[in-house]
């Protein structure tokens, strides 16, 4: 089972989306998510859902894969609806149940602001499930470079980032085994009381911990045998290739900026 | 100081090095001595290591075998710089190794260590293999070369693009002599390398370095307490509480039997049946580590008759 192991939500495909360069993608979402705030009549709402739902049909990611991401923030988009929809008092009364009553502004502010919370998980849901973790790094390390002026160890939070990307199967290969090694010494994982089962994590937290911190060790041995001494001097392998397409989504997101700006009210 | 100038002394003491190395093959100069070196680890009064020194041979098998705590990795560790000796001194292509030579030596020394997942850095095989490259400034495309000529060296082309927790152990050590390959090294260490694999992975890793050993003239120095192992190595050094107790060619080693069973090695199947064989009157030849030696031993020895 762990053969099929995909950290994170990647989903492996070829479309124009998986294709943009990791930088553009971080761009276009993070310019996205700003500019979500701008949004604050039909118009505007519709030009960013029909800005999300083309980029989403564009990485013919299946619908189903969509919806996973976005259901456990489902509840927390109907909860604001219906704060919205009691508590915002505005325009006239449209519906009236003993002491709570619905006014119109209410469920347009309601309907828009959980579009908003919908609009800014679909975007970062699109960006995890068409890049891996490892472009996602490499497009962090490249986008933070000018920071390294400011003293800033981009390249070593880089680093970190991708080995312990890389270490995530390991340790949970390893987690799987210390909890079969204690389920074999008696230790119960599924049942008993809160304070029982507790008892039974640390049994595994201890052990987990040991053994990382053993092999952070080594690793780090490893890595100066092999010659690491920091980031000066050192050439890249992964290179990342900033394309046409690249610069066209982009700009298309910055249009979409200036016309949710010259039509927001 | 510029932050250039280590790169610069680097870039000077490399040459030096390599004209060392050039002069070498005339005067037949060892690639690595080691005299008389001492190691302490902090807050220790015993020594590690003590007045240890022996050579290796350019394009030499030298297995050096000990029991735990025999002080055989810690010469390892020193020998690229991991570990400074307290007394005595460590030479390698004819240069001491020292602060200023250390990631030369690094460069062209290359350690495959016990735990195959710890050694691992890269996200996928190609990405591993490239970590070596990127530490020392090689230009990207040269790197791309370089992986796929270490990658078909080892015989590991089908899984470049493999994530490590899809590779068995064996594989993963593979990926870790790729690794070293690419940087064209001079001299090879395995540090137990093959102690947590199973059988095939072992068997698959040796026969990687031994191929390299005899086609490239790759210095090997195979550090183990699988005496096994070490009896295809062309000289066995045997460690014992931090000395070196004898030094040798196998068949001379196996002769001392009784004596490294007693330091806690195990000696090899076929050289304790070999000599339980002996013991009962059966007229058999020494020196076979192997059990297909033993088989060959018998059967002609029985066809004799």
């Amino acid at each position: 089972m762990s053969s099929h192991l995909i950290i994170g939500q990647y989903v492996p495909g070829h479309s124009v989306i998986h294709r943009l360069d990791p930088r553009a993608k971080l761009l276009i979402v993070f310019v996205y998510v700003l500019i979500v705030f701008w949004a604050n009549n039909i118009p505007t709402y519709a030009l960013l859902s029909l800005f999300a739902v083309v980029f989403a049909a564009l990485s013919r990611i299946p619908f189903s894969f969509i919806a996973r991401g976005l259901k456990p923030i489902l509840w927390v988009i109907l909860f604001t609806l219906l704060l919205h929809l009691f508590m915002t008092k505005e325009g006239d009364v449209i519906y009236r149940i003993g002491a709570l009553s619905v006014y119109e502004g209410g469920i347009k502010q309601g309907l828009f602001i959980s579009l908003r919370f919908l609009l800014l998980v679909l975007m970062t849901t699109m960006l995890t499930l068409t890049t891996t973790p490892i472009e996602v790094t490499d497009g962090v390390e490249s986008l933070l470079g000018p920071l390294k002026k400011m003293r800033v160890p981009v390249h070593e939070l880089a680093l970190m980032m991708a080995i312990s990307l890389r270490f995530i199967p390991t340790l949970m290969e390893e987690t799987e085994k210390i909890m079969k090694a204690q389920a074999a010494r008696g230790v119960d994982f599924s049942g008993g009381r809160f304070s029982e089962r507790m008892k039974a994590i640390v049994s595994l937290l201890v052990p987990l911990f040991i053994s990382s911190f053993k092999r952070a060790d080594e690793l780090a041995t490893a890595m100066e045998a092999r010659g690491y001494r920091g980031g000066e001097g050192r050439t890249k392998f992964r290179q990342l290739s900033w394309k046409a397409a690249d610069t066209a989504f982009l700009a298309a997101v910055a249009l979409l900026a200036v016309l949710l700006f010259l039509l927001r009210s | 100081m510029n932050w250039t100038m280590p790169f610069f002394c680097l870039l000077f003491i490399g040459r030096i090095c390599n004209a060392a190395t050039q002069g070498e093959t005339i005067m037949a100069e060892p690639i690595l001595s080691i005299e008389g070196v001492s190691f302490r680890y902090p807050n220790q009064s015993d020594y590690a290591v003590q007045n240890v020194s022996f050579i290796a041979e350019r394009g030499e098998w030298l297995a050096i075998v000990g029991h735990n705590g025999s002080g055989k990795s810690t010469i390892a560790r020193m020998l690229i710089g991991l570990l400074r000796p307290e007394r005595g001194a460590i030479r390698l292509f004819g240069c001491l190794l020292d602060d200023t030579t250390v990631w030369e030596v690094r460069r062209r020394v290359g350690m495959v260590f016990q735990n195959p997942d710890n050694q691992f850095v890269g996200a996928t095989v190609e990405d591993d293999i490239a970590f070596a490259l990127e530490n020392n400034g090689i230009p990207r495309a040269e790197m791309v070369e370089r992986i796929r000529e270490a990658i078909r060296q080892v015989h590991m082309e089908p899984f470049l693009h493999h994530e490590p927790h899809r590779l068995s152990g064996g594989q993963k050590q593979r990926v870790a002599i790729a690794g070293i390959l690419a940087l064209r090294p001079d001299m090879i260490i395995l540090d137990e390398a093959t102690s947590m694999l199973d059988p095939r992975g072992r068997e698959e890793v040796l026969e990687t370095v031994r191929r390299l050993n005899c086609q490239q003239r790759i210095t090997v120095l195979s550090i183990t307490h699988d005496l096994e192992e070490a009896a295809k190595a062309d000289r066995i050094i045997v460690m014992n509480k931090g000395e070196v107790m004898a030094e040798g060619a196998p068949e001379h080693i196996f002769r001392l039997g009784s004596k490294l069973e007693r330091i806690g090695l195990d000696l090899p199947f076929a050289v304790k049946m070999g000599s339980r064989l002996r013991e009962q009157g059966i007229p058999l030849r020494a020196g076979y580590f192997t059990t297909e030696e033993l088989v060959e031993e018998l059967w002609t020895l029985y066809s004799k008759k």
